[in-house]
């Protein structure tokens, strides 16, 4: 660090603390949230940072702010929080940063009109990030890592400030979205659900009116926890909505978004195209849809074991072992479609031996019981329309549609 | 009768001897130091950071009140005993002779009290690990004793039980012998949940099952936390694996009191040597079986693989799984096939004659082919599962079962 002087340091802090209060007092979000973005490294906040070390005195510049004591409850531990983070120390700055926004946030109340909802949001973001960062630092030396925690209880104090009549309401879904990805987070992911209460049946908020990015950010983590849950057909509509209004250059996000959605296409029997698959790199669901399309039982599993780590810390894993089923019914209707070709007329009835000596020649050992107890399930769920006859050991097919489309229905329900 | 005696010796409980041995001289204390600061310590930030619906509400210490030390020698602090002695409030195991108004140092155990405050207890009153192993090995002895319903035994060392994991979270005890209690204790809530559901027709049990559900997952989630607390390097415990496979095993069938979130949520924090270990695998498997409704697949796997415990965990969801296959079969039937009651009876391992009740229970016909074997008529419309759930068929067929295996 190049050498600095007590004058230049003094200027810098003076310079900064003078840009906060002119912000503030002309009403100016986009000035004042580069201020607060702590984790943004930028360049000024990092020579802002240098100059703190070398003044120690920075309370005294505060106290001779203009606005002096409602500000200074802001900026001296931001002030702190700035100096600390770039030293390293992640659990102290978080902890004073989360001083300074409640500060912030108690300002906020008090002003009338939602200026500062930008600025609101910046602090939002650091303080989640700082959060995280302060619980890896705090669970690396042995100790409780219980930051993030916190900034989810901030964070609710955030919303409920927003969650009311009036212009401000609109920055409610942002902080529900920020919430969100901090329940996830902690693995506490029932902590949604009131969140998700006030914002879809409390009569005080319009959906339509928030901002696009933050519905689409709010569907793909609401159609998530409808993927956990298994209601494929809300899930569909959730996921589906964040597709379509993604940002198209944001490729990342839709990459999330499908991440969850193909799989609950699947389960409704919906198989994405090869070069959606490749142009969003989800290779893992190559495999699954080949398995469908060949009725290939063997490869599913193969699928599902090579990728059961990913599988299971997404959740999907148990949508797609439901998947199954529509394995079971391609690999039968194949053997229908051969023996069709073999003699029309005999075709529509299938001996669950065959099917047993199929599955063999995908190494896979069924006995004839087993069969038929598939069969009966494909039956009952309307995979194959037709019958079993127990005694001369055939499903017999139905003449018309014996192998019904999902049409919309989720497997398994 | 007879046959739940067999099996309630055959599934006893064995606690591992080196565990609950009092005077076992390789035992030594190894809590932390009681002077530091709590909010440091691991099982502090366990309860901190866990789920307020999943915590142990045993948990009454506050976070700032340094750990106790218990000194109480017997299984029941003098006080109470004299309290509830003079109170007549005694129960059936605690009673010296029978005498409503006596008990004595080898009969009464500590109740469970819920609303202490902090501020009255006394370390006289909490008793040390060695106490508390000795009051878990009388009260496990008590639930094989078939001189009382087993509803009386059950609630008796429900109870008992709890107080035990007061005493133990109060004196901040996380170690292996914390471990091997929570085991235990588990142990039993297992067996009652499999004794509890054959009382089948009792609608006051039902509760009672409820409440045995749900404070055999506290412990079970306890018990995982203390798992990680006591890790060495990244093996699992010698039973962790089981354990946790009891956990999925818990949410076959509808019956269980949503606790939280969904498996799916549930698998995204678990490390993977537990996902992949081979009682895990098992437990997987059964619920993809069960879900899927491949009968045929689910009773094999059951008899190939499962323990003892995880028998008797998922033995009183065998009668809605057997259910279940009978409406798939009796829906994709031929209706000239009358379908053969023995060949499915084997393979839904239960009787010829219980599989009959059970389709008569589900509202099914019955008939006899011209070989006059016992078969079902197939395509009947009137398939219902019976509401007030089922008698549990499940006695002779599991017996078999475990015969097989021990032979």
């Amino acid at each position: 660090m190049a050498y600095l002087s007590m004058g230049e340091a003094h200027r810098r802090i003076t310079d900064y603390l003078s840009r906060f209060s002119d912000a503030v007092s002309s009403q100016d979000a986009a000035v004042l949230s580069p201020l607060l973005a702590v984790s943004s490294n930028s360049a000024s906040l990092q020579s802002l940072a240098d100059a703190l070390n070398v003044f120690q005195d920075s309370n005294r510049l505060v106290g001779q702010l203009e606005r002096s004591s409602q500000l200074a409850e802001i900026v001296s531990p931001l002030l702190r929080c700035i100096q600390s983070y770039r030293l390293g120390r992640f659990a102290d700055a978080y902890v004073v940063l989360e001083k300074a926004a409640n500060a912030f946030l108690q300002e906020f109340r008090n002003w009338e009109t939602p200026w500062a909802m930008e600025a609101l949001y910046t602090l939002a973001l650091e303080i989640r990030l700082l959060a995280e960062k302060a619980d890896r630092e705090l669970a690396s030396s042995g100790k409780n890592p219980e930051k993030l925690q916190g900034a989810g209880s901030f964070l609710m104090r955030v919303f409920g400030a927003l969650a009311g009549k009036g212009p401000k309401r609109a920055g409610a879904l942002y902080v529900a979205c920020q919430l969100f990805k901090v329940y996830f987070k902690l693995g506490t992911v029932h902590l949604c659900r009131s969140v998700i209460r006030s914002i879809e049946t409390a009569r005080i908020f319009d959906f339509e009116e928030f901002p696009v990015k933050d519905k689409v950010t709010y569907m793909y983590y609401t159609g998530r926890l409808e993927v956990y849950n298994e209601n494929f057909l809300v899930a569909d509509q959730k996921l589906t909505y964040a597709l379509m209004h993604c940002s198209p250059r944001k490729e990342a996000n839709k990459r999330m978004i499908l991440k969850y959605l193909i799989p609950v296409k699947l389960s409704i029997g919906i198989l994405p195209k090869q070069w959606l698959i490749e142009k969003y790199n989800l290779i893992e669901y190559g495999e699954v849809v080949n398995a469908i399309k060949k009725g290939d039982l063997r490869l599913l599993r193969q699928a599902l074991r090579e990728h059961e780590d990913r599988f299971l810390r997404s959740g999907v894993y148990l949508v797609l072992e439901k998947l199954e089923l529509l394995v079971y019914q391609r690999l039968i209707k194949k053997i229908y479609v051969l023996q069709k070709q073999k003699d029309p007329s005999k075709a529509h009835q299938v001996k669950l031996e065959i099917i047993v000596k199929a599955l063999k020649w995908l190494e896979l050992d069924m006995d004839i019981d087993e069969v038929e107890c598939i069969v009966a399930i494909l039956i009952y769920k309307n995979l194959i329309k037709g019958y079993i006859a127990h005694k001369s050991k055939v499903v017999v097919l139905s003449k018309q549609d014996p192998f019904p489309k999902l049409n919309g229905k989720p497997i398994g329900s | 009768m007879e046959e739940r005696t067999g099996r309630g010796r055959g599934l006893g409980l064995r606690p591992a001897r080196k565990a609950l041995d009092p005077s076992s001289s390789i035992w030594k204390p190894m809590r932390s130091c009681p002077a530091r600061d709590p909010k440091e310590t691991s099982a502090e930030a366990f309860r901190e950071r866990s789920n307020p619906h999943l915590d142990d509400d045993d948990n009454l210490r506050s976070p700032n009140s340094p750990y106790l030390v218990g000194t109480c020698p017997d299984m029941c602090p003098a006080k109470e005993r004299a309290q509830r002695e003079s109170l007549r409030d005694l129960s059936v195991f605690e009673r010296l002779n029978g005498n409503p108004a006596r008990t004595s140092p080898h009969l009464a155990v500590k109740k469970f009290c819920r609303t202490i405050s902090t501020v009255d207890i006394q370390e006289s009153d909490i008793r040390s690990p060695p106490v508390l192993q000795r009051t878990l090995k009388h009260l496990i002895n008590l639930v094989n004793s078939e001189e009382h319903p087993f509803e009386v035994v059950h609630d008796f060392v429900f109870d008992r039980t709890r107080s035990i994991r007061q005493d133990l979270s109060m004196q901040n005890i996380i170690d292996d012998q914390a471990i091997s209690m929570y085991e235990e204790m588990v142990k039993f809530h297992i067996v009652s949940h499999n004794r509890l559901a054959m009382h089948w027709g009792k609608s006051d049990l039902s509760s009672l099952c409820h409440l045995n559900i749900e404070q055999l997952m506290k412990c079970l989630l306890t018990l995982f936390k203390l798992y990680d607390l006591n890790r060495l390097s990244r093996s699992l415990h010698t039973n962790e694996a089981e354990f946790y496979s009891f956990f999925v095993l818990l949410h076959l069938g509808g019956k269980i009191p949503k606790m939280g979130d969904s498996l799916s949520l549930w698998y995204r924090q678990l490390s993977l040597p537990i996902l992949q270990s081979k009682k895990m695998h098992f437990a997987r498997a059964l619920m993809r079986y069960s879900q899927m409704g491949n009968y045929k697949r689910f009773f094999c796997s059951l008899e190939a693989e499962a323990s003892d415990l995880q028998l008797c965990l998922v033995e009183p969801f065998l009668d809605e799984i057997r259910a279940q296959a009978i409406s798939h079969v009796n829906y994709s039937g031929y209706k000239l096939h009358p379908y053969p009651l023995m060949h499915l009876s084997k393979i839904l391992m239960i009787k010829e004659s219980e599989l009959e009740d059970l389709c008569h229970v589900c509202g099914l016909e019955t008939s006899i082919d011209e070989a006059g074997m016992k078969a079902l008529p197939v395509k009947q419309t009137k398939f219902s599962l019976p509401k007030s759930g089922f008698r549990s068929y499940c006695l002779s067929a599991i017996d078999d079962v475990k015969r097989r295996k021990d032979l």
